[in-house]
């Protein structure tokens, strides 16, 4: 039992870190192919792994879902109990649906410099639906973990 | 009686080199940097999480909110400052609101110390706090989200949240107005809450009780409780104040200590007996109602007039001295200057460099419509000399048949010193003005203005006077893309209006605009109406309500419609590029025939990239809004009236009308970043012209200018308006005396207001590209004063390119380029 547990922990830190460097190398590049697949399991595997970062999603109950404009890619982002899941499918009774021009407005939406959501907003890369502050907490989640992920916090 | 008793005006004799006092707490105002405060948010939040009563209404709900956090609030001394309080722990400090939009920083908050434009200091410990206790607490339950899912997600708040239409402040704030501070200081809070009791009681001993009743208890209840809390801040600072005399060694902050400590044993609970007592019992409200509302604009009004009769008494008795008076009202100052506002990045770079804007009045006339001008007036013009701060936004009313010419020519003089403050207004014209919306008229004479320039009757009208920012541009857009703009791309915004390229006469095309200007002005009037029920709702207002006239007399809150006068106010961004560009498309297609509309509408999508002919002529041969052509006096003046009319014929939730404005902080540059070019010329992504100011250029006269923007139906404008004037320098006893001379023959024409930069085209190229120069240089944006460093670019540029004026030939200075 206890050996399958270290197992699975180790597997998870092993897949970790080949999400962390995939998407380091996405952070730093021109390309942000995959970027929201990446971050969203990174993310997942992040908060299993890291005991702070896993305080943001204490108590929180939230349903996320990720469109491009084409309806090309579309991707769930479920926070229960603690845990959360990403989910390949559109879901509903979302708290915010996010539609998104591109992977790279996506990242540049939420990771540029100045992690700002009102910009994208402006340029119109960027819309959504809903409540406006899960948006802002998820942003910040994503930007904590890029600066995990490339300043070691 | 002559009120006027110093010799020297100017009082010359006191300079920064001999009040050591100010001179340091400006240079600590300065160097200190601007830190993100959690205190308020923390108690507010706690309370409302953790200790509140289910069963509370909400206006005692948020009282007893209130009356938790003043008296938790730490009591700081954090520098050698005259008077104890302090609007948050830190030397300059941005408090948060989450119940309103503090939640837009969330994505910031491990990079918000170090972002480019006007950072923000926070520590990990205190964003930790913010993202995982207090944010989480209000992500359902912040003014947005509460109207958003109460209706529905409205069309409204959509249009609302592209922000390139309208902005709605009570997203953000109610705030913008001007309290009473009167009684708060003459007779104490303990006065207010007898009172309260009182009134209380009287209800209670009719025995059954309606509806009505309960709410009206329950608003005296509240007052009780949200004065209480103050009375206990000063209690606690009064404890403070005295340990810390018990340990200093140094006399004189010893004896400042003592002071202190004396005077919070004594006000604000109890009546203010001298001078320094009043300041601070003042001080200590501000900074309570700030406890309960954001920090913008909540101006304190007609101070020259409110601290008179303690000034005045102390003075005849010995008890004080002019240099003491210096210091507590530059100490006042300072104070007033002591926080900031909190906004994410993206707002910092379209808007930012903004203060808290809490205005202060002087001068004018007084309630009998006598020369209210008295010494203490010219002591606040000496400390806003010496100062030269951003806050507070200084204000000069002038009144050309009461008011003495020395008077003006000694606010001219201090302009011209600072470079950029006070700003003048027009006594005569404001108070027909405010008498016009239904004021009485000894009300009236007590206007005091909010903010950047919005008029109000001190502490008796409740104007929420920045509850819609309209942007000009969107519906002249709409309109020429029929519904659409082109920085929201291919989506139906607007009404169908027509195919501008079938429009026979400049009428259809003007029908078209008053369609889709109508069409806006009721989403924004809808959205403002749905937030101020949200407000009514979540954040009652029981301690503002205090000092105001009319909600003690009532038993109602000010946010339910207790003041004695209500309006909404409802300020226009583009106005003259908007006018310019109306100009343009008659002159150009209907009565030139120089292009037909699909020509000039390929031109502007084009950026006029190969137009540049058609861009000449546009710019240079079509009528101006800031000269004497009838077409652009007609359009302009067509364009005044109808946004009159069609606000004015609006009720708000509070039974005020909505008064139309023309000031625009920073917006013009923000929103003139996202639109297209524009058919008078301007490029895409240009800053529109500020205020009510003529677009940088086009008025090459100052005399035709002001004769101008004075043309304009004031009436029509009673929310105010912001021009801005550009001079390149004013020297000597001719040129003040031509500076005051001019001001006077434009407040006669029927200006209600100006504002100068008494600097030069090279002076600001100078101050861009050597930011360390000058720091502190202090100027005029759009009604409010900022300092020319925290601007971005564009608003830089577009102080940079306003139009000079040499005021000794009253003609423009050609712009010798960047």
């Amino acid at each position: 039992m206890l050996e399958s547990i270290s197992n699975l922990f180790f597997f998870r830190n092993f897949r970790a870190r080949r999400f962390r460097n995939k998407l380091v190398n996405c952070f730093q590049s021109e390309f942000a192919e995959e970027f929201l697949q990446l971050l969203l399991n990174l993310m997942s595997l992040m908060f299993y792994l890291d005991r702070d970062f896993r305080r943001n999603i204490k108590g929180f109950n939230a349903r996320y879902l990720f469109k491009s404009r084409d309806s090309g890619i579309t991707v769930a982002a479920v926070f229960r109990n603690g845990k959360m899941k990403v989910l390949e499918k559109e879901i509903n009774g979302t708290n915010v649906t996010v539609i998104f021009k591109d992977h790279k407005a996506l990242k540049n939406f939420l990771l540029s410099p100045k992690p700002d959501i009102l910009q994208a907003i402006l340029n119109q890369d960027v819309t959504y639906t809903g409540n406006l502050n899960y948006l802002s907490k998820f942003a910040y989640m994503a930007k904590h973990l890029q600066l995990m992920t490339t300043r070691g916090l | 009686m002559n009120k006027v008793t110093i010799d020297d005006i100017s009082l010359r004799e006191y300079h920064l080199g001999n009040l050591d006092l100010l001179r340091d707490l400006r240079k600590l105002h300065f160097a200190s940097k601007s830190e993100v405060c959690i205190e308020r948010a923390r108690y507010i939040t706690a309370y409302l999480r953790d200790k509140s009563d289910p069963d509370d209404p909400p206006v005692i709900r948020q009282a007893k909110a209130i009356n938790y956090f003043l008296s938790n609030k730490e009591p700081l001394f954090p520098d050698d400052n005259l008077l104890a309080g302090t609007t948050t722990t830190k030397v300059m400090g941005a408090p948060i609101y989450p119940e309103l939009t503090g939640l837009a920083i969330w994505p910031e908050l491990e990079t918000i110390s170090d972002r480019g434009k006007n950072p923000q200091q926070l520590t990990k410990e205190d964003a930790d706090v913010l993202n995982l206790e207090i944010f989480p607490f209000w992500i359902d339950g912040n003014v947005m989200e509460v109207a958003r899912k109460r209706y529905n997600n409205p069309d409204c708040q959509r249009l609302f949240e592209q922000f390139v239409f309208f902005i709605a402040s009570k997203a953000g704030c109610i705030s913008h107005t001007v309290p009473d501070f009167r009684k708060a200081l003459g007779k104490g809070l303990n006065y207010i809450i007898e009172e309260a009791v009182s009134k209380e009681t009287g209800i209670r001993q009719k025995g059954a009780l309606s509806g009505e009743d309960q709410e009206k208890i329950d608003f005296y209840r509240a007052v009780q409780i949200a004065m209480q809390g103050i009375i206990n801040y000063a209690a606690n600072l009064g404890r403070k104040a005295s340990e810390l005399a018990e340990a200093e060694k140094d006399p004189g902050k010893k004896q400042n200590f003592q002071a202190m400590a004396a005077v919070c044993g004594k006000v604000p609970a109890g009546p203010a007996t001298t001078f320094r007592e009043a300041v601070n019992s003042l001080w200590l409200i501000h900074i309570a109602i700030h406890a309960e509302n954001i920090n913008m604009a909540m101006s304190p009004g007609r101070l020259d007039q409110i601290l008179y009769g303690f000034y005045k008494k102390d003075i005849d008795e010995g008890r004080l001295t002019v240099r003491e008076a210096i210091e507590l009202t530059g100490s006042l100052w300072l104070k007033l200057a002591d926080n900031v506002n909190l906004v994410p990045e993206t707002a910092e770079e379209l808007w930012g460099g903004a203060g808290t804007a809490p205005a202060v009045t002087l001068g004018g006339i007084d309630t009998e419509g006598e020369d209210a001008v008295n010494d203490l007036t010219y002591i606040m013009l000496k400390v806003t000399e010496l100062l030269k701060t951003r806050d507070p936004s200084m204000n000069a009313r002038y009144h050309y048949e009461k008011n003495t010419k020395e008077y003006r020519d000694r606010v001219s003089e201090v302009i011209v010193n600072t470079k950029a403050v006070p700003a003048f207004h027009n006594d005569v014209v404001d108070i027909k003005i405010l008498e016009a919306q239904g004021t009485q008229t000894e009300h009236a004479r007590d206007y005091a203005i909010i903010g950047c320039v919005e008029l109000s009757s001190s502490g008796r009208s409740y104007d929420a006077s920045s509850s819609i920012m309209l942007n000009l541009v969107a519906p002249l857009e709409l309109t020429l893309y029929n519904g659409k703009r082109p920085v929201t791309g291919d989506k139906q915004i607007g009404p169908v209006s027509g195919d501008p390229a079938g429009f026979k006469s400049f009428e259809e095309l003007r029908e078209a605009f008053g369609k889709q200007l109508t069409w806006l002005i009721g989403e924004a009037v809808q959205l403002n109406e749905y937030f101020g029920r949200i407000h009514q709702e979540l954040i009652p207002t029981p301690l503002l309500s205090a000092f105001f006239e009319g909600p003690m007399e009532k038993g109602r809150d000010l946010i339910y419609g207790g003041a004695l006068y209500n309006s909404s106010g409802a300020t226009h961004i583009g106005f003259a590029d908007t006018v310019d560009s109306l100009n343009a498309l008659e002159k150009a297609v209907f009565i030139d025939k120089e292009c037909t509309i699909s020509e000039l509408l390929d031109a502007i999508k084009a950026d006029f990239a190969g137009y540049e002919k058609l861009r000449r002529y546009l710019v240079n041969k079509t009528p101006k809004y800031g000269t004497e052509d009838p077409v652009a006096v007609k359009n302009s003046q067509n364009l005044i009236h109808f946004l009159y009319e069609t606000y004015q014929g609006y009720t708000n939730y509070r039974g005020g009308r909505y008064r139309p404005a023309y000031w625009t902080m920073t917006n013009h540059s923000g929103q003139g970043r996202l639109a297209g070019a524009l058919p008078n010329g301007r490029k895409s992504g240009e800053a529109f012209a500020s205020g009510i100011t003529p677009v940088s250029g086009a008025a090459k006269e100052l005399t035709a200018c002001l004769n101008a923007v004075a043309g304009l139906e004031s009436r029509c404008i009673p929310g105010g308006e912001a021009l801005n004037l550009k001079y390149t320098t004013v020297e000597g006893r001719n040129d003040l005396e031509k500076f005051g001379q001019t001001i006077e023959a434009y407040f006669r024409l029927g200006g209600l207001q100006v504002q100068f930069n008494i600097m030069s085209y090279e002076t600001l190229l100078d101050a861009k590209k050597h930011p360390e120069k000058d720091p502190g240089l202090m100027v005029r944006v759009s009604g409010y004063s900022a300092y020319f460093n925290d601007l971005n670019d564009k608003m830089k540029d577009e102080l940079i390119t306003r139009t000079e004026y040499n005021l000794r030939t009253g003609k423009s200075v050609p712009f010798p380029g960047f």
